[in-house]
This record gives structure tokens, sequence and C-alpha cells, in this order.
């Protein structure tokens, strides 16, 4: 026992009192505090003690002005603390925060006032360190000390989560951070405590990671820490520490972006198969030593590569990108982002399966190629969104412009075999459209039957029904275009698609096809019947046709053909119409068909046998299938026994065709016949159903490889393209009772999920009638069958402009409707580019210095030419050797001697002037993915707005940092081709175009004509970027403008441009479109006059629908991949220019 | 003991004596023999590999026959150098180096001091035959002074050194083809050599025409004819659409050739039609496929 534990709380008592006495020179709280704790200390320490602690309360209050407050929480926090803390260590505690108090009063404040909370998590001893912790932030500023206090505040919460090791090892990562930003740190902090709670046992593995970060990349960490909390935490704990093990290591490699890593690879092992998760980060850790940068591509594309690999093989896929990575680790990158054909050949070895996305170009010059027309291959899903009837992803079909084939072919398990599926599936529809289904012509006499369509009526519709409609098509068409000729007399001039009608009204027919369905009363049935007879006559002809197809389109029939079902399982009326899909796919043998029925079975054999005459047309197939409808469409369908069915014996001779009898044909489609009758067709049928026990009719199955078919469909949506390109004279207008009739009628129509109801259906079809509507309006380039009201042409506002302002210059603008132009239309103004950085210039040079090579070495080429040896001069390098003996053999055969004897290299023969014009819209503005060839960029949507979300996502996914825009690409093309212009010595200049409206073409000048090259050049070219609008012609009239004031032989307008003009107040609404086309045709067809030959090049991938007609007769290209730019421009400059 | 044995001809005395095999498209044979008749110069404009040179050569020997001859008895036929009736066929492939002496004629130098050669087309003029000028555009421009004396009213070919004026024979007859090739703003005829000619425009022949010319030249089935020309009628389709140059009928029969020798038909296809048009793999590729579904 020391004296001092012996001390008497008595002998004490003054020296408490002098204390007592002191702290009154502080502020009333003080005081109180002290008196509060001091009530509850004094029996719990021994009066040393109290002693001790009460001089501290004064030493601390005393050290500076504010520290009074220091003091009171101090004081405030005592007792609490005591009670954890042994009386050493509570006079210890005291202590440390009177040293804080010494760096700074608020730092002890903070310190104090976390104390008790603190110290329930904290060992006594640990006291110290997590004072210097906190201590160890402040570096005297007002940040820091924020900061400091700041950490002692969330420490309790900190403490809460973490050990003291880990604690200490996180305070030292924050002091880390906080020499390079205060402020960084202290929302580390902030997300800290919220995160680690959230983060299980792997708190450890993330504070080295974090530390780790902040020496090497200390503006990621704040990153690091969102993309924890987010993604990190998703995972499951086994998965994050092995994440955040390769995290470090990724970090030790110097890559940068971790942040990004975790929130990409967590997303992407989630969406990976779960047992394959575990698999997939050891297989991540492979890359690590050799390519590091590889890892994150591995896991991110982890999960689309899965979409086509089974684990297996994307372990085998995985092995070879390894052994890329072996041969050169800068190659791992490539590979994984699937951007080297290493991998995407062994992607493909490795799945057979074929997508359509990757083979789709091919399809579509395949298709274009047999059918001669401008069709576009697309997924069977886009159709499916449109929601107009089509509702199978997995068919083929086409609407008569574009075929729909389903997304991945892999039926086979051989990729050869699976491209062989879609090439058979492709050329049947293609066929469609080449052998002309879709050009059925009720009118139009058929080449083997007698005609017995002029002779057929309508079947009978409900006549309330029919009425109605009429009177409906009459009064109540859509407003503007009905409304203008309400007479209904006025029509029966109108449509070649009328039919009459008892009423004398004539109803016109959207459709020959639809005409044709409304002569069946079961429009089902004969929709079903012309299928199956047109498809025989399309398969027969491409049978013939493409032979070299035939193989494989015949192992295609006999697998359908194996795949339908039992004629024998099937009600009557169904058993004859598989009997003639079977027919249609060439089975040979053991047909059935209900007994009885065998005769008629022949003579459909005889007809469908007709069909595969190669010379069968359409029409053909519609009076074939009459014939066939009036055999079957009286069978009952009921379901019999097997046994009630009997051999078809095939190899009996085809009968004979008969003589006719066309009055029983007829008397099937509601000609005079029935409709003569009492009854109409309807009703008796609906009687017999009652008496008997028919079956209702289902269509049969799909043939698989010959997809939908709808014709009806095809011609309403396909004819409103084409009457535009050959129609004369005012079309008629579809009204939206008409298309309602259709949906009504159709057969071709099926919806997703039938609703159940009246109301359900009737909602059903009036979305399906909007959307149709959509599609048609969008088709209808004009609008003229189809829009809001007769076009009239209207003026746009204002009138002629006046260029007032210097280097603006006014020009006409063509107006296609008007036929005219409109005069004095355009003010174009006319800036000297500004200047920016060279780097970007030098970049492009030195990123490219292969291509610039080889660029050059091509030019070079055109060199000769160019210099080509000048003879006959009077002066120069040599005496030109046959021009000495012409002029020896003159003078000798006494004719005057030319003195022309030498030659010169020089270039007269090229004597180019190019004006290049760079589209400068804000459309270049958009991302393009540099390294992807189109039939590569699989997955890439093509709807504008989807792609830009999956291009976003694809980003944020960290597969790309940074990206180029078009307009990057455009200037890269340029920079490369006028290094080795300078070379040819041809006169260039480089101009830039965008502008908002008629008044604002903005004009930029780049290169002038007649301008030197120099360093302010590349400087100009740097500032290139998208602004706003593309109005084409003045920009062309100006570029003709300037390009005719110089002197040359050739002179050439080069526009390099993503797509079409575009420009607001482009005339009126409905028509910019084709206005602005138009004009820019004329304006090139202007400069062409003026002598000058234009050449456009774009971008845009559907630039072959208007160029043809924008660029008329002239020359112009589209690049199907922006990539190529840079290396097709110099070549098409030398082409352009050379012989 | 190997001889090689060749003919030889003086350029004015080559004829056609052989009727050589040629497939009228429309009416060009009529348009041609009129414009022989009425001496009017003629311009053969069309892609290559349809038929321009076969085609003068057709009409060359076509126009030799006696009842041609007979018919222009009163205009007294041409003096052909061979004296036998046949209208001379003379031909001048041109190109860039090609200045008017090349035509014309020049002086050559020998032992005995200087001598006088006439140019083909001098030769031509003289001989009253029909001179062929292949791929007008080639050649340097200076070319064109000389062909338009002789090609209006005048019909007259000045030889400056010679001092020499030359009326053209009766028979002679300037036919030049051009090609208006692709994306080529520097060679251009100019429009008053355009003007000079009646233009006679070459294109693909249709597939049953083409068959028969396959037919005949590579001596080959006729279903093997008929596929080749649906090959080719199939990939002038894609003119629209990306192909810079079509197949033509040339190569077609390369490939009929080939097949003929009992190379594979695809692969012929491939080497004669589908690596010949096209460098872009892409569209190679969908060749391929049109030729895989044509031949089995
Ligand atoms: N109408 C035709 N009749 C007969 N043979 C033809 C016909 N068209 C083309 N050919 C064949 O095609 C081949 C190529 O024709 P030709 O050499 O006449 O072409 P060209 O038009 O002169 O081509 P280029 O412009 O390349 O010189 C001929 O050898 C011939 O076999
Ligand atoms: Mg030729």
């Amino acid at each position: 026992m020391t004296t001092d534990d012996s001390r008497q709380a008595s002998d004490l008592g003054p020296e408490m009192a002098r204390i007592e006495k002191e702290l009154e020179r502080f502020p009333g709280a003080v005081l109180e505090k002290y008196r509060v704790a001091r009530a509850e200390l004094d029996s719990r320490l021994r009066p040393q003690d109290l002693l001790d602690w009460g001089n501290h309360a004064l030493a601390i209050a005393g050290k500076a002005v504010r520290s009074w407050e220091a003091s009171a929480e101090y004081l405030e926090a005592s007792p609490a603390v005591q009670r954890q803390l042994p009386s050493g260590q509570f006079i210890r505690w005291a202590a440390i925060g009177g040293r804080l108090c010494d760096d700074s009063p608020s730092l002890a404040v903070s310190f104090f006032k976390a104390s008790p909370d603190a110290l329930t998590r904290l060992r006594p001893r640990y006291v110290d360190d997590w004072a210097n912790l906190g201590r160890a932030l402040y570096r005297g500023t007002w940040k820091s000390s924020n900061l400091a206090c700041h950490f002692y505040e969330v420490s309790p919460q900190l403490l809460e989560s973490l050990t003291f090791a880990e604690f200490t090892r996180f305070g030292e990562s924050l002091q880390v951070l906080s020499r390079r930003s205060y402020d960084l740190a202290d929302e580390c902090l902030v997300k800290a405590a919220r995160l680690f709670p959230r983060l299980g046992e792997e708190r450890d593995a993330f504070i080295t990671v974090s530390r780790d970060l902040a020496e090497h990349s200390w503006r990621e960490v704040k990153g690091l820490y969102d993309a924890a909390s987010t993604s990190l935490t998703a995972l499951e704990p086994v998965h994050r520490s092995r994440m955040l093990s390769i995290a470090r290591r990724l970090i030790a490699a110097e890559q940068v972006n971790i942040g990004e890593f975790f929130a990409g690879a967590s997303n992407a092992v989630n969406h990976v198969p779960a047992e394959f998760r575990q698999r997939l980060l050891e297989l991540a850790e492979e890359p690590l030593a050799a390519s590091p940068a590889s890892v994150n591509l591995l896991i991110t594309q982890a999960p689309a590569i899965l979409d086509r690999l089974s684990p297996s093989q994307f372990e085998e896929w995985h092995r070879e990108g390894m052994r890329a990575i072996d041969e050169s680790p800068e190659s791992g990158p490539a590979y994984y982002r699937l951007e080297s054909a290493r991998a995407r050949e062994s992607l493909d070895h490795l799945s057979s399966g074929v997508e359509l996305n990757r083979v789709k170009e091919i399809l579509r010059t395949y298709c274009r190629a047999l059918s001669n027309r401008d069709i576009e291959v697309n997924a069977t899903q886009q159709i499916v969104d449109k929601k107009i009837g089509w509702v199978n992803e997995q068919s083929a079909t086409t609407e008569g412009t574009t075929i729909y084939l389903p997304p991945v072919a892999d039926r086979f398990s051989h990729k050869d075999e699976n491209f062989g599926w879609y090439k058979v599936i492709a050329t049947h529809q293609s066929c469609h459209i080449e052998f002309g289904s879709f050009d059925f012509d009720f009118d139009a006499p058929s080449t083997m039957f007698q005609d017995l369509r002029p002779e057929m009526h309508p079947a009978a519709k409900p006549k309330t029904d029919l009425a109605a409609t009429v009177a409906e098509l009459v009064t109540d068409a859509i407003p503007g275009i009905t409304e203008t000729d309400p007479s209904p007399n006025a029509s029966p001039n109108a449509s070649p698609n009328a039919s009459e009608e008892e009423g004398g009204i004539e109803l016109a027919y959207l459709t020959d096809m639809g005409r044709f369905f409304d002569l069946f009363s079961d429009r089902t049935l004969g929709l079903d019947i012309f299928t199956v007879v047109e498809d025989t006559r399309l398969d027969s002809r491409i049978l013939y046709e493409y032979k070299g197809l035939a193989a494989s389109y015949r192992q295609t029939q006999a697998a359908s053909l194996s795949e339908r079902p039992r004629i024998e399982d099937l009600p009557m009326r169904e058993a004859m119409v598989e009997f003639i899909v079977r027919l249609s796919l060439r089975q040979t043998g053991n047909l059935k068909v209900p007994k009885g029925y065998t005769d008629t079975a022949q003579q459909i054999r005889r007809i469908v046998n007709m069909l595969s005459e190669i010379s069968a047309t359409v029409e053909d197939s519609a009076e074939a299938a009459t014939r066939i409808y009036a055999m079957i469409a009286d069978v009952p369908n009921n379901t019999i026994p097997e046994e009630d069915f009997e051999d078809v014996n095939l190899d009996d001779e085809i009968p004979d065709e008969e003589e006719e009898n066309t009055e029983e044909i007829l008397q099937m489609f509601g000609g005079e016949g029935e409709s003569a009758g009492e009854e109409p067709a309807d009703s008796s049928q609906q009687d017999e159903q009652e008496f008997t026990d028919e079956e209702a009719y289902d269509s049969p199955e799909d043939v698989d490889y010959r997809g939908e078919f709808k014709p009806e469909m095809a011609q309403l949506l396909s004819q409103l393209s084409m009457d535009a390109a050959d129609f004369d004279g005012e079309p008629e207008p579809i009204t939206q009772e008409q298309l309602e009739e259709l949906l009504k009628n159709s057969a071709e129509l099926e919806q997703a999920d039938m609703e159940e109801g009246e109301e359900g259906q009737q909602q059903q079809m009036d979305e399906m009638l909007q959307n149709l509507m959509k599609e048609m309006q969008q088709r209808d380039p004009d609008n003229q069958r189809f829009g809001d009201g007769p076009l009239v042409h209207v003026p746009e506002e204002g009138g002629p402009l006046e260029a007032t302002e210097p280097n603006s210059f006014v020009y006409d603008e063509w107006d296609f409707r008007a036929n005219d132009y409109k005069p004095r239309w355009c003010i174009v103004h006319e800036k000297e580019m500004a200047e920016g950085e060279s780097q970007f210039y030098e970049d492009t040079l030195a990123e490219n210095a292969a291509l610039v090579h080889e660029i050059h070495r091509q030019f070079e080429l055109v060199m000769p030419e160019m210099y080509r040896k000048v003879k006959r001069l009077e002066d120069g390098e040599e005496f030109d050797l046959d021009a000495v003996i012409e002029s020896v053999i003159d003078r000798r055969t006494g004719n005057t001697p030319s003195e022309k004897v030498f030659w010169r290299r020089n270039k007269v023969e090229r004597d180019v002037a190019v004006a290049f014009l760079l589209d400068m819209s804000a459309s270049t503005a958009e991302a393009i993915d540099e390294n992807k060839r189109p039939t590569d960029d699989w997955g890439a949507p093509d709807d504008p707005v989807e792609y830009m979300v999956w291009l976003r996502s694809r980003r944020a996914e960290g597969l790309r940092r940074s990206y180029k825009r078009i307009v990057d690409i455009e200037k890269e093309g340029i920079i490369l081709l006028t290094s080795a212009l300078e070379q040819t010595g041809d006169t260039y200049g480089i101009y830039g175009f965008s502008g908002y409206g008629r008044e604002n073409v903005e004009f930029y000048v780049i290169k002038e004509m007649d301008e030197r090259w120099g360093p302010a050049i590349p400087r100009r070219i740097d500032r290139i970027a998208p602004l706003h609008a593309t109005r084409m012609g003045p920009a062309i009239r100006h570029a003709t403008s300037k390009l005719i004031k110089v002197d040359a032989k050739s002179r050439i307008l080069f526009m390099i441009s993503d797509g079409r003009p575009q420009d607001r107040g482009y005339s009126r609404e409905g028509v910019e479109k084709e206005y602005a086309v138009h004009d820019t045709r004329v304006a090139f067809e202007e400069a062409r006059k003026e002598g000058v030959t234009p050449f456009c090049l774009t971008v845009d991938k559907n630039g072959h629908d208007y160029l043809k007609t924008m660029m008329h007769d002239m020359n112009y290209e589209v690049l199907s991949d922006i990539s190529m730019l840079p290396t097709r421009l110099p070549q098409l400059y030398r082409q352009l220019t050379n012989a | 003991m190997t001889t090689t044995e060749y003919r030889e001809y003086r350029v004015e005395e080559y004829s056609v004596k052989e009727e050589p095999f040629y497939a009228p498209l429309s009416d060009e044979i009529e348009i041609f023999t009129a414009a022989y008749k009425q001496k009017i110069p003629v311009l053969l404009k069309g892609p290559t590999g349809v038929g321009k040179t076969r085609f003068i050569e057709y009409m060359a020997w076509r126009l030799s026959q006696p009842l041609n001859v007979v018919k222009s008895k009163n205009k007294k036929p041409g003096p052909s150098a061979s004296g036998n009736g046949m209208i001379p066929l003379v031909t001048v492939a041109c190109h860039e180096d090609l200045t008017a002496s090349d035509l014309i004629g020049r002086y050559l130098l020998d032992a005995n001091g200087t001598r006088w050669v006439d140019g083909p087309l001098t030769r031509a003029v003289k001989a009253g035959g029909i001179c062929y000028l292949d791929e007008i555009v080639e050649a340097r421009k200076d070319t064109t002074v000389i062909i338009h004396p002789l090609t209006d009213h005048r019909r007259l070919l000045t030889i400056d050194k010679l001092g020499q004026v030359i009326e053209a024979a009766d028979g002679f007859l300037m036919v030049i083809s051009y090609n208006p090739g692709y994306q080529n703003a520097l060679k251009d005829l100019k429009h008053s050599t355009r003007q000079r000619f009646v233009a006679l425009e070459f294109t693909f022949p249709p597939p049953e025409i083409e068959t028969e010319i396959i037919m005949h030249e590579a001596d080959v089935e006729r279903e093997i004819a008929e596929q080749l020309a649906k090959l080719g009628d199939k990939i002038r389709n894609l003119r629209d659409y990306g192909l810079a140059e079509a197949a033509s009928t040339r190569v077609l029969i390369y490939a009929a050739l080939l097949m003929k020798q009992g190379v594979a038909p695809r692969r012929a296809c491939q080497v004669a039609v589908t690596w010949g048009i096209t460098d872009d793999e892409q569209m190679q590729r969908s060749i391929d496929e049109v030729v895989t579904t044509i031949f089995a």
C-alpha cells in the first residue's frame, strides 16, 4: 500500500475545493457537470484518483480558449467511462484526452463524446491506440480536424463490426487517403460505417483492398466503397472473399477501375449458374499473372458466353484464351472481349448453334440476290413485338419486305447444319417473294385451271353486319380523306379490287388476297388449303430452280414429315388437310384417308401434282385451293376409329383430269347456288353441328421450315411501299374501318393470349388495330394512303432571306412538291474553325502508324502516273530519245523539226481539286464500338433506343472505358487521308457543316482549298465535333461554289455523313425526309452540272434506303462497318481520282 | 523437229474469215449495219465481258458477206487490201501512253535514211476497214483530236508529218468502246467526242441468251449453262446492294470451261466467279451461298 492509497478523502478536501473554485472561471456548464460527475465518482474512485480526475478537468479546461468545452464533455463522459475502465486506465484515458486537447480542443470534444460508446467495444488497453488513430488524421488544418473528429464519432459504430486489428488497419487506410484528400477520406468514412456491418467475414479482406487501392490509385477508393456496398454485398460470402483476393492482385498489377470491376464482376457472377460461380472465380485467377486486364473481362463476359456454351465448353474456351495469352499476353483482353478472331472462332467452334445476328447480313445479301428485292432480314421477335398478328417467335415468316427468322438455329449438333437450316427457311421465305406469293391478283387468269374466281361471290356474312359496315365505310371514314368525297356513288371508278355487292354499292377490298379469302365461308380452312397448295408450288419451284439446295431441302422435308401428327388420330376434315400437307411434303407411301374418301384423295393428288409444274403461278394455287376446298369443306369433322381409315394407293396413276363440274364447285362458294337458297352457309353448318358430334376445325400444325404464311397481311403491308413507287395518280386512301373489317375477318391474325370474354377480345382487337395503323403509317413513305388528311402542300413559313452578315451566303432550296426552287431560302454562315490542340491529330497518326504507312505506300503507286513523264517539252530533265529521232528525221525529210525534244516529270495529268464535306450533326456523337464488325456485334439490338441502353449497360459492366464517336472516326479518316494527300499535290479543302434551321446553316472551314498545309490545320481538325442538324443542300451548294473557283480538270465533292439529311423546318411535317433527300439530290445535281463530281460516303447502315434516291445516278458508298472508314476513305479517294 | 505454226497478217489484211458466234441481245446488228452503211461511227458502251469485242468481230464478218457486198455495189465496196471482199478489222487496244502517232504512223530511221510507216488507223482508213479503238478513254487526250475530223462528215485523216490529208475509203468505219467505269471522275469522254457516235449500249444478256452463249462458248450441257446464267443473273441483282462489279459473261464462261475440265461446279464458280468479282468477305460468303444454292 502506498501513502497515496491511504490518503483519506478528507485530506483532499481543500484540494478538491480549490479545483471547484478554479472551475468557476469557466462557463457554468463546466462546474455543473463537474458536480454531477463528482457526485457519482466520489464513491467509486479512490481519493487520489478523484483528485487526479479533477485536476485533469481543470487542466483541460484551461488549455485553450475553447477547451472548456472539451472539459465539459470529459466530465459528462466520465461516469460512464469509469464504469468500463479500471481506475488506472481511467486516469490514463483522461490524460490521453488531455493530450488531444493540446492539439485541438475539438478533437478532444469528439474523443470524449464518443468514449462511453466506444469503450463498450474497446478493450481498455487499446484506448491509447484508438486515440492515436484519430490523432494521426489530424494535421492542423480545419479539414483534417473535421475528419479526425468524425472518425471518433463513428468509431463506436465501426467497432461494432470490426475487430480492433481491422479497425486499426482501416484507420491507417484512411490516413493514406487523407494525405490526398480529406473530403474523400471523410466520404469513405461515412460509407464504411454503413458498409462494414453488411460485409460479414470479408471486412478484413476488404480493408486490405481499400488500403492497397489508396496507395495505388487513391481516386478510385470512393468508387470502391460504392461498388462494394451495392454489388459486393450482393454476393455470397465465399465468392466475396475470392473476388477480394482477385481485386488485391489486380491492384498490385496496377489495374485500374477496381470499383467498376466489383460492380461488373459481381453482377456477372450472379448471372451465371450458381454451381459455376465458384469455378468461374477460380478460372478468373488464372490470367492474373500474365494478363491481369483479362480478368475482369473473363468474368463479365461469362454470362453472355454461357448463353451459348455449357460450363465445360466455357472452360474449353477459356483454355484457348490462356493459350493465346501464353503466346502473347497483350492478346488477352481482345480475346476475352471477343474481339479477336481466335476468340470468336473458338466460341463458334464450341457452340454449334448459329445466331441470326451473326449471319443476318449474309442471309440478307443472299436473299437479295435470289429475289432482286430490297429485302431485310430480322429476328422474328421484331414482328411479334409489333403486335399486328404475329405471335410465334420460332417460326420464320415474312410480310413481303422483311424476312423474319428465329434468333438461333440450334436444332443440329453441327454448325453447318444449323446454318443450312437457316438457309432453307430463308430461301423458302425469300421465294415467297421471288415467285410471287404476294403478287396475287384476283383478276389475273391462272395458267392451268378454268378460272372460277370471277364467277364466285363473297361468302355471305350476316346481313346486318355487312350493311352496317358498308354504311360505316361510306360515312364514318377517317376524317379528311373520305369526307372530301362522301357520296357513295363517287367511288365506283376507284379500286381495281372492287367487287359487286347486292345493293350495288362497291365494297373496296384492301387486298386481292382478302378478296379471295372472302369467297370462303370457312376462311380458316380456305387459308389452310391455300397455304399448303401455295407452299407445294413454291417447294417444287425451289427444288427445280435451286438444285444445289435440293438435297438439304429434301432432308428438311423428310424431317418435317417425321414430325407430323398421325392422320388416323385426326378428325375427318382435319385428316384430309393433313393428307394434303403430307402430300406436299412428298410422302410416298402409307398415306391414309377416311374410308370413302380415296377418290377425293386421288383428285386432290392430281391437283397438288399440277402445282408442281414450274410454270404454276399463285393464281393457279388459288384456283387449286378452291377446288380442294370444295372437296373437303363438307367432310364432317368427326373423330372416327382407326379402322375407318384406308390407304390411298399412291402407285395408282394420277387420275386424268375429268370434266370439271364447275357448278358443284361454285356451289360451295356462297355464289348463286347458296345465296339463292334460303339458308346461308353458316346457319346450315350450325344446324349440322347440332345433330352430329362434329368437332371444331383446327388448323394443321405449321410445317416448321415453311414457317408462317400470311399472304393477306403481306399484301396489305407491302403494297404501301410498292404503290408509292409505281402508282401514278391519287391512290385510294385506306380507312380505319376497312382495316377493322380486315382484322375481324382475316384468318391470319393471331393474338398472344386470347382474352376471355367479348370485351377482352374487343380490346385486343382495338390494340391490334392501333398497332397496325401505326405500322402502316410508317410504311407509307409519303403518307399518301394513310394519314390524317389529304396532303396539301403548305409552304414553310417565312419568305426569302437576305444575307446581311459578312461571310454569309444565300442559296435556293429545292421543293420537290412544288417541283421548283424556293428562292433565297437558306443562309450559309461560313466560319473558320476554331483551333484546338494538335494532340488528336498526332495520336491518330501514331496509333495508326501501320495504316498510315500502307496508305502512303498505296499513294506512292499512284505517283508514277501522276509524275508521269511529260514528253515533248522545250526544256526538261533529259532528252526524249523518240522525240530526238523524230526531230532528226524531220530535218532530213525537210520537215520543220520540233524543238520539243525533252521530257520532264510533271503533274499535268493529275489535276484534281477536292472538297471534303464532313457531317458534324449531333448524331455523330453516337458512340461506336470501334473494334467490332457488324457481323459480330451479336446481342446488339437494332432499335436505336434499345441499342443505346445496351451500349450503356455494356459500359456499365466495365467492358468499355472510353469510347469513340462517329465524328472521331470521321476525323481519323480525314487525318489519315490528308497526310497522304499532301503527298499527291492535289488541291483540297476540308469543310464541316451542321446548323439549325434554314437561316443557320453552319459551314466551318477547316482547310480552305488554296490554303497551304500548316500547323493550324491539325488544330482545327481537333475541333470538329457534333453540333446540330444536317441540312445538306446549302452546304453542298456552298462547297460547290468553292470548288468551281478552283482551276482544275477534275473537281470532286466528297461528302462524309452518318445519316440522312435532317433539320427542323425542312418542309412540312410528314414529308421532311422526302423533301430533304430531294433537295440534297438536286444540290448534287447542280454540282454535277458545274462539272463537279459528287461522291457520298455514309456510315449509315440504312443508307441504301434513301441514298439511291438522293444520289440518283451519282456514286456513293455505304460503309457497313464504320471502323473501316479510315481504311476505306483513302481507297475510295484513289479510286475516284485515279484510273 | 518442232515447228510453231502461226499466221501473220498485216493489220489491214486481217479480217474475220470464219463466222464468229454472236448471240444478239436486241437490234444491235440492224443498227450497226445501218450505221455502217451510212458511215456513222459507232460507240459501244457497256461493262466488261458482255461481248463488245465479239460483236464487232461478228459485224466485221457479217458485213463482208456477199449479200452486203452486193447491196452496196453501186457504192463500190471498200477496197480491201486483201482483195477478197472481206472488210478488214483493225483493233487497237488503247492505253495511257497511246499517242496520236501510234495511231497515224511515224518515220522510222533505217540504214538508208528515213522511212514512213503508216499506223493502224491510217491503214484502216486507206483500206476501208473497221477501226476498233477498244477502251478509248484510256488513250491520251491528244488522240481525240485526230478522231474528230475522221468521225464527222469530212472523214479526213490529217497526217501533219507527211503534209497529207487522206480521205477515208468507203468501207472505213470508226468504232470505239467505252466502259462507263465505276467511280472514275478523271476519265470520261468529252461531249464533242461522244456526240460524233451513235451509241450501242451493251448490258448483260438475259438468262436464256446467256445460256446459249455459255453452251456455245464452253461446249457444256444446257443444264450447266442454265445454272451459270442463273448464277450470273442472281449476282447481278446485287449491284444495287453494294456489289461494285457484277459477274460478266466472260467469267461465267470461264467457270463453265473449268467444269468442262472436271473441276467441281461449286469450286469452279468460286475461283472463276466469286473471287473474281469482289474482295469483300461478307459479299463473297453471300455469293458462295448463292452458288451452293444453285449448284449441287
Ligand atoms: N452476245 C454474245 N454472243 C456471243 N458471245 C458472247 C456474247 N456476249 C459475251 N460473249 C462471250 O463473252 C466473252 C467476252 O466478251 P468480249 O470479250 O466481247 O467482252 P467485251 O465487252 O469486249 O469486254 P471488255 O470490255 O472487257 O473488253 C466473249 O469471248 C464471248 O465468249
Ligand atoms: Mg473487249
